[in-house]
């Protein structure tokens, strides 16, 4: 009964847009709570940005949203389906919908670019031609001004290349959604303020939804249409990147000076 | 009685591996079957380490006979010289000696390709990508480390017996027919197949430990680092260990 | 893609590489062994099959042919042992063949050997009988060994006492070894000559003697017309002839003797048989030393009663003296 409620209800979001829906989240690791009854919302179409101190749980946070992790209690949503409950195939469904962008990037370093961007295409979609493929990875490619290095091996590109080859390998399965995990971090201002524009261009070109991680302001003010501040493990603040900044609690305030 | 803790992390550390195995025979033999994958692993396992296992296992023929002579002339059984090798070589040098190589070489190499994997998301990206990373890094390399490692012994005790050929000729002469047949002559089946048959040990063993250092790898470039170490040295102890079983086995069904 | 191809193909070679190898060495193990090819069964009945196992090897007259492939206890008796044999020796092994088990070398592995009759007979077929030969095992050849050991040691002591005993009898070595024996023994027959011929030289003056006694010549001749005196007289001169005769042989025994010894001394083939030969001369030689010791004692006993006899007691007693004296002279020094 109660499940069928459920789904109705995550049903009835969906219609009204919502892609994600976190309720009532709670992670520890041992006596770390990290995340203490987060809720989350996210409308299609919406850029979110989730900004915290390091080791506040942002990354923990959206990495029980992709399944790497998973929570103690309360519901992910993805779709409209309970991400900890799910089975492995109906997971890998949704994560075929799912992008996500790692911090650290995670180029496979024994491939080529090309490989690099065929692996997640191959894996979801086996039964792909090959010269589909090709044309997928060129426009993969051609989206974050790549293309001339589809041969290369990442060890051989640049810190800001090979985020935008991530990006790529992100980008190449159409995603709906979009995780970000500090996309800036590493890099330096001018390379992380391409990147912010990057993401922005593929935002409004493909119509993703972004959940963005960061504690980089400069990210924050520019990709955000939503600002959720991650404190002692709950959403404490939300709003927009101008309403946060007039907010006079202390907290708050911290993260805009 | 509170237990030490060194032995308490050994104890753990070993419950974890044996877990670790216990996975791989769930996942390994459930689709789906990253095949693509595992001939490439077999290519860079056994192929590629068989430069190494035969300049290894070529010396090795070669010296061994040098250092036996002396004694085989004192007691004048200088003859014997091509049998005795033989048996050395296929019944415990070559499965060891090589098992060691291919423990310094591949244990090493995936304890630090899973370990840096694993540092930088690599394996968590894999997942992501809808695929199993334990089914696509771990299982692939455990089957392929696993039926490589016996094909390098036998190519290695190949080798080895050629170089011990070579060894007994710098003294004396010997027709390489006449070496061949005093080989085989002494060998019997219960020489080759525990030999044989405990390489697929060796190899499982060396693959399982580096997947399960490199997969739990710590963070940091120095966990890495650490993981590869620890593999080597973990797979190199595990290799005298299953030799022990393996002799004590053969030993109680009298195949000695 | 092309890359991939390669590498499969030089994994394929690899692998490929080392099941060869590895199929070689079964190979030639199960070659060894016999357990690929034709081949048929032969049976033989022993009493003690020696510690024989199956996979041991049968030859047949020293040609590798077969294995042993099943050892059968039939009763506290016999076992059954089924030969597993190369169709090649098929037209080699004849029924009347003999098996026997031997030794790979001193301490190797148990063989069987089928050694063939030289009588005519069948071909031998499958699961055939072949006769065995009880044959002689290393234990029974090393228990039989010991016993010829033994007799060979006991021997040998028997032969060492032997050659002590004649290497520790001083006399006899110096017999043997000493050149100046055959010397002596030639003088002491040239003295026993000499003393023959002064007996000789003695009888004849003792006839005169009597003969101008009887005559009546002299004073003399008229003491010794007493018949008692001429009755002591003959038999003396008797004895003294006999004592002449006995010297003779004597001497002749002793000559032969001493041709005798020389000649084996010059003539020494082996140390044994000369050993052997001249404790048979040495045993002739002190038989003879024996006789010639009587005959010089009878010699002695003789001229001991001539001495007693009146007439010439007056030269024995000038002989008593001058030995007498030499004696003193030979003890005064000291």
């Amino acid at each position: 009964m109660t499940q069928e409620k459920q789904l109705l209800q995550a049903g009835n979001l969906l219609q009204q847009g919502h892609m994600l829906v976190i309720s009532h989240l709670y992670k520890s690791f041992g006596n770390n709570h990290v995340l203490i009854d987060f809720n989350l919302e996210l409308k299609k179409g919406e850029s979110v940005v989730v900004l915290g101190k390091s080791g506040s749980g942002k990354s923990v946070l959206i990495k029980c949203i992709i399944g790497l992790l998973k929570p103690d209690q309360g519901r992910i949503e993805v779709f409209g389906e309970n991400i900890p409950d799910i089975n492995e195939d109906e997971l890998d469904q949704i994560r075929a919908k799912v992008g996500f962008l790692f911090q650290s990037n995670a180029l496979y370093d024994s491939m080529t670019v090309r490989e690099n961007l065929e692996f997640p295409l191959r894996r979801h979609w086996i039964q792909v031609a090959q010269d589909e493929v090709n044309k997928m990875v060129q426009e993969a490619l051609d989206d974050v001004g790549l293309a001339h290095t589809v041969d290369m091996m990442p060890a051989e590109l640049s810190g800001g290349m090979r985020k935008r080859i991530a990006l790529a390998r992100t980008l190449i399965l159409k995603p709906e959604i979009i995780l970000y995990d500090e996309p800036t971090t590493g890099l330096d201002p001018i390379t992380g303020k391409e990147i912010i524009e990057l993401m922005v261009e593929i935002q409004h070109k493909y119509n993703t939804t972004s959940l963005i991680i960061s504690h980089d302001m400069n990210c924050v003010k520019m990709a955000s249409n939503k600002v959720v501040i991650l404190l002692e493990g709950k959403c404490f603040a939300m709003g927009t990147y101008d309403q946060l900044k007039q907010n006079n609690d202390p907290k708050v305030k911290q993260f805009f000076e | 009685m509170p237990i030490p803790k060194t032995s308490k992390a050994f104890l753990s550390e070993a419950g974890d591996m044996a877990r670790f195995t216990a996975k791989f025979f769930k996942q390994g033999f459930k689709p789906r079957y990253e095949v693509a994958e595992f001939m490439h692993q077999c290519f860079v396992i056994g192929y590629k380490s068989l430069p190494l296992v035969a300049l290894t296992a070529f010396i090795l023929g070669l010296v061994l006979t040098m250092q036996l002579r002396p004694s085989m002339v004192d007691y004048g059984v200088e003859s014997q010289l091509p049998a005795i090798v033989g048996i050395a070589i296929v019944r415990e040098i070559g499965p060891v000696i090589t098992a060691l190589i291919f423990a310094g070489k591949i244990g090493s190499s995936i304890g630090a390709e899973l370990g840096s994997m694993r540092v930088t998301e690599q394996i968590d990206a894999m997942e992501v990508s809808g695929t199993n990373p334990f089914k696509y890094l771990v299982v692939t390399r455990v089957l392929a480390a696993t039926l490589m490692l016996p094909v390098l012994v036998m190519l290695g005790d190949a080798i080895s017996l050629y170089g011990s050929y070579l060894g007994v000729n710098i003294r004396a002469t010997t027709s390489f027919n006449l070496y061949w047949t005093q080989v085989f002559d002494n060998l019997e089946f219960y020489d080759v197949v525990p030999s044989f048959l405990k390489s697929f040990f060796f190899g499982f063993a060396v693959a399982v430990v580096g997947c399960y250092k490199g997969y739990n790898s710590s963070k940091g470039t120095e966990g890495v680092g650490r993981s590869a170490n620890s593999a080597v040295v973990v797979s190199s102890v595990m290799i005298f260990v299953i030799d022990l079983l393996a002799v004590q086995i053969t030993d109680i069904f009298g195949f000695n | 893609m092309a890359k991939r191809l390669m590498d499969n193909a030089k994994l394929g070679i690899f692998v490929v590489s080392g099941l060869l190898f590895l199929v070689l060495l079964l190979y030639m193990i199960g070659k060894n062994r016999n357990l690929f090819g034709s081949t048929y069964e032969l049976k033989v009945k022993f009493e003690n099959v020696q510690g024989l196992m199956t996979g041991n090897n049968v030859r047949v007259s020293g040609i590798e042919a077969g294995t042993v492939k099943k050892i059968n206890i039939l009763n506290d008796t016999t076992i059954e042992v089924t030969l597993l044999i190369e169709k090649r020796m098929q037209t080699i092994i004849r029924r009347n063949a003999i098996v026997s088990i031997g030794t790979e070398g001193l301490v190797g592995n148990k063989v069987v050997n089928i050694v063939p009759s030289r009588e005519p007979a069948n071909l031998a077929v499958e699961g055939d009988f072949l006769s065995s030969q009880k044959n002689v095992d290393t234990y029974e050849m090393i228990q039989t060994l010991s016993k010829t050991n033994n007799d060979v040691a006991e021997i040998a002591t028997g032969l060492k006492t032997t050659i002590q005993k004649i290497n520790s009898s001083s006399g006899l070595w110096a017999l043997l070894n000493d050149s100046t024996i055959p010397k002596n023994l030639r003088i002491s027959v040239a003295n026993i000559k000499v003393a023959t011929g002064k007996a000789a030289g003695m009888a004849n003056s003792l006839n005169e003697l009597v003969s101008d006694v009887k005559s009546g010549k002299g004073s003399l001749g008229e003491i010794l017309k007493d018949t008692g005196i001429a009755y002591n007289l003959n038999e003396a001169i008797l004895k003294i002839n006999k004592v002449g005769s006995e010297a003779d042989s004597l001497a002749r025994e002793v000559s032969e003797l001493i041709d005798g010894v020389k000649q084996d001394i010059n003539s020494g083939k082996g140390t044994v048989n000369l050993i052997l030969r001249d404790s048979v001369a040495a045993a002739k030689l002190s038989v003879s030393l024996d006789n010639i010791q009587k005959g010089t004692d009878g010699f002695n006993q003789n001229m001991e009663a001539l001495k007693h006899s009146f007439l010439l007691s007056g030269y024995f007693r000038k002989q008593e003296k001058k030995k007498q004296k030499a004696e003193k002279a030979d003890s005064l020094p000291k």
